[in-house]
């Protein structure tokens, strides 16, 4: 009764009238079929499923707070895939029959619109400043309030989040060490950064939210994914694929809600560190709420494969200087900003320095032929650059008009490409190729910044010292009277607690670009011996305090802390 | 032996340099400051890092208005912090030790 194209998920009864119009050569059958990126997505879409059935599974069966906390966001994490993945799949449908109907196949295509080249995305170092109040540490005094923190990142139908971290407030900053890595981005991406946050302990125990308010929110979708959840359904219905049905969740079970969001596009690509806007998305109301400063702060940088990978190659002949007749041949290849050529096309691979390299860039003028022919030469192509006053041209030969043409529309579309990508063709911006994420391990108690940064021997005397310190058994003597600064206030059971001042990303120039680090006892300034000890000058007494608030009021009250 | 506050003490410090960073028509450090010579040490709940000098300023007797002034100046784009921390003192043991 039916016959199946085994490739697709398309049925076709015989003697139907679509048959017939297949067998009158009027459709072809590939336009119902799915191309291959088509499938490739409709795999990730069916792992995505099978991944989210997983997670299910284990959120039922987990007993801890941190590993429901855990087995929730890889729930959200795969809806939201699952969202994107169909909206694509819908997309790219609608796409198909709208481009392929009502045009013959014989149409040769127009002449295309130039498009620009892909590129890759990576943003790394993502750091959200969080801004405690004093009122903060009157709550809860007993128990250090926690929140469960983690990051959703979306760039066209692909989705990436960041590992969960542990928020409290002796933390200064969320900083996510993860690095993210987009592929197959043009340069109007819009790479959406989301916050999502829930709370450790119990929603319900928390005195504030009335009971009704409290079951509300743990029974009910968001209102922003219920929409999309609603939108998706009624697109989805025609896809044959099973509807999805989203799980209710568990009773009790933690609720991460959107904190914040932003958007980011070309334009806060910078190879170096920026500050970024968020947008608030929740209120003190809401059991999820964290201080935020209201900024994001990471490196975005792009690739784009114009820069990184050879858009031409080929042989040529090249006026050397100076000498009219001589022309040498080379193996041109352009890459980047720079046409480079090589004395052998051996020597490209090999790391050989190029005969000549000339510069492309947006300042570039490239002619083709006859102006700058020289006689006898056909096929030329003339190359200017202006270099302050001076003008420099090359002029380079092809073997045939073909070639010509072909370096010509190779020069034409990075040109263009250039004018999309901005500032992403001004120099190669390094991307460092992701690690693959170790899985969450068991969740022991987080703490502070100083916890999450690596310790490397060269850099962190102090850290290496405790560690010795530990191992030998090392008594210290007598501890000196400055000490007493510390020890006479009350402290936090873990000794090692975060600093009032938390270290931003320092830039030190000796250091190649790295994450993040504090530089202990000064390796870097040549008069100063590492390890040795510096002693401040006795402080000069002459420095009064200022008598307008001090010696009138009563003892200090207050413990102010201020951004800077 | 304690530490009287307001009289003179010697410590080992530590040297940072910060660079700032741009946020709009900003510079910003990224990080904040707590406490002062008008605030209540007591209510402090982290022990480590105290600052000693911002750019050559002392900063061991100021209140918290004037440390954050001391920071955040337009003019100056680099900060230079000299400060001290309990893991110092280990760090020269260690050092005089071996």
């Amino acid at each position: 009764m039916f016959s199946r194209n085994h490739r697709s998920r398309v049925t076709v009864a015989r003697g139907s009238a679509l048959e017939m119009e297949f067998k009158r050569g009027r459709f072809r059958l590939s336009l119902f079929s799915d191309q291959p990126e088509d499938t490739e997505l409709q795999r990730k879409l069916d792992h995505e499923i099978r991944m989210r059935e997983g997670a299910c599974k284990l959120l039922a069966a987990c007993s801890q707070r941190e590993q429901a906390l855990e087995a929730t966001k890889s729930l959200l994490v795969c809806n939201s895939r699952i969202l994107s993945y169909m909206g694509e799949l819908q997309r790219r449908k609608e796409a198909q029959v709208l481009g392929k109907t009502g045009r013959r196949p014989s149409d040769s295509s127009s002449p295309a619109e130039r498009s620009p080249c892909r590129g890759r995305v990576c943003i790394s170092d993502l750091r959200i400043p969080l801004m405690w109040k004093d009122t903060e540490y009157f709550k809860n005094k007993g128990d250090l309030h926690r929140w469960a923190v983690f990051l959703l990142l979306q760039l066209g139908e692909h989705i990436q989040d960041t590992e969960m971290i542990l928020v409290d407030r002796t933390l200064t900053d969320i900083s996510f060490q993860n690095n993210m890595l987009f592929t197959e981005v043009g340069p109007d991406f819009e790479l959406r950064l989301e916050l999502y946050g829930a709370c450790v302990e119990e929603e319900g125990a928390l005195a504030g939210a009335p009971k009704r308010l409290a079951t509300k929110l743990s029974s009910s979708l968001g209102r922003s994914s219920g929409r999309r959840v609603r939108a998706s359904l009624d697109s989805a219905g025609g896809s044959g694929s099973s509807p999805i049905l989203l799980p209710t969740p568990a009773v009790g079970g933690p609720r991460y809600h959107l904190l914040a969001h932003t958007t980011l596009t070309l334009a806060a690509v910078q190879d170096g560190f920026r500050t970024h806007d968020l947008t608030l998305a929740s209120h003190e109301e809401n059991p999820a709420w964290l201080p935020l400063y209201g900024s994001v702060c990471c490196r975005l940088a792009a690739q784009p494969l114009c820069m990184t990978q050879p858009t031409a190659s080929g042989t040529l002949r090249v006026q050397q200087a100076g000498e009219m007749r001589n022309w040498a041949r080379v193996h041109g290849v352009l890459k980047g900003t720079n046409l480079f050529c090589y004395r052998q096309p051996e020597d490209a691979d090999t790391g050989e320095e190029p005969l000549l390299t000339i510069a492309i860039n947006k300042e570039t003028r490239v002619r083709a032929g006859e102006l700058d022919q020289a006689p006898g030469r056909p096929f030329t192509l003339s190359v200017s650059n202006r270099y302050g006053d001076d003008e420099v041209t090359h002029t380079l030969q092809t073997e045939s008009r073909e070639a010509l043409q072909s370096w010509m529309e190779a020069l034409w579309q990075l040109f263009f490409d250039m004018s999309q990508w901005k500032q992403c063709c001004d120099e190669i911006m390094k991307i460092e190729t992701p690690v693959p994420r170790k899985p969450p391990q068991a969740l022991a108690k987080q703490g502070s910044l100083y916890h999450e940064m690596a310790i490397e021997p060269l850099d962190d005397i102090a850290a290496v010292t405790d560690i010795l310190a530990q191992r030998e058994g090392a008594r210290l003597e007598t501890p000196p009277p400055w000490l007493a600064m510390f020890t006479d206030q009350p402290t936090l059971p873990n000794p090692c607690s975060p600093a009032s001042v938390a270290p931003a990303s320092a830039w030190t120039h000796p250091l190649p670009w790295g994450r993040p680090r504090t530089f202990s006892l000064d390796a870097v300034p040549p008069d100063h011996s590492p390890g040795a000890s510096r002693s401040v000058a006795p402080l000069p007494v002459q420095r009064s305090p200022r008598s307008r608030g001090l010696c009138s009021k009563g003892p200090p009250r207050t413990w102010l802390q201020s951004p800077v | 032996m304690s530490y009287i506050p307001g009289q003179p003490v010697t410590a080992v410090v530590q040297r940072v340099e910060i660079h700032k960073l741009r946020q709009g028509e900003n510079l910003i450090l990224g990080f904040s400051i707590g406490g002062g010579i008008d605030q209540d040490p007591s209510q402090n709940p982290f022990s480590e890092d105290k600052t000693d000098k911002v750019n050559g300023w002392d900063m061991t007797m100021v209140t918290h208005d004037q440390a954050r002034k001391r920071l955040t100046k337009r003019s100056e784009e680099v900060v230079r912090l000299l400060v001290t921390r309990q893991s110092l003192q280990k760090a020269v043991q260690q050092s005089m030790l071996s």
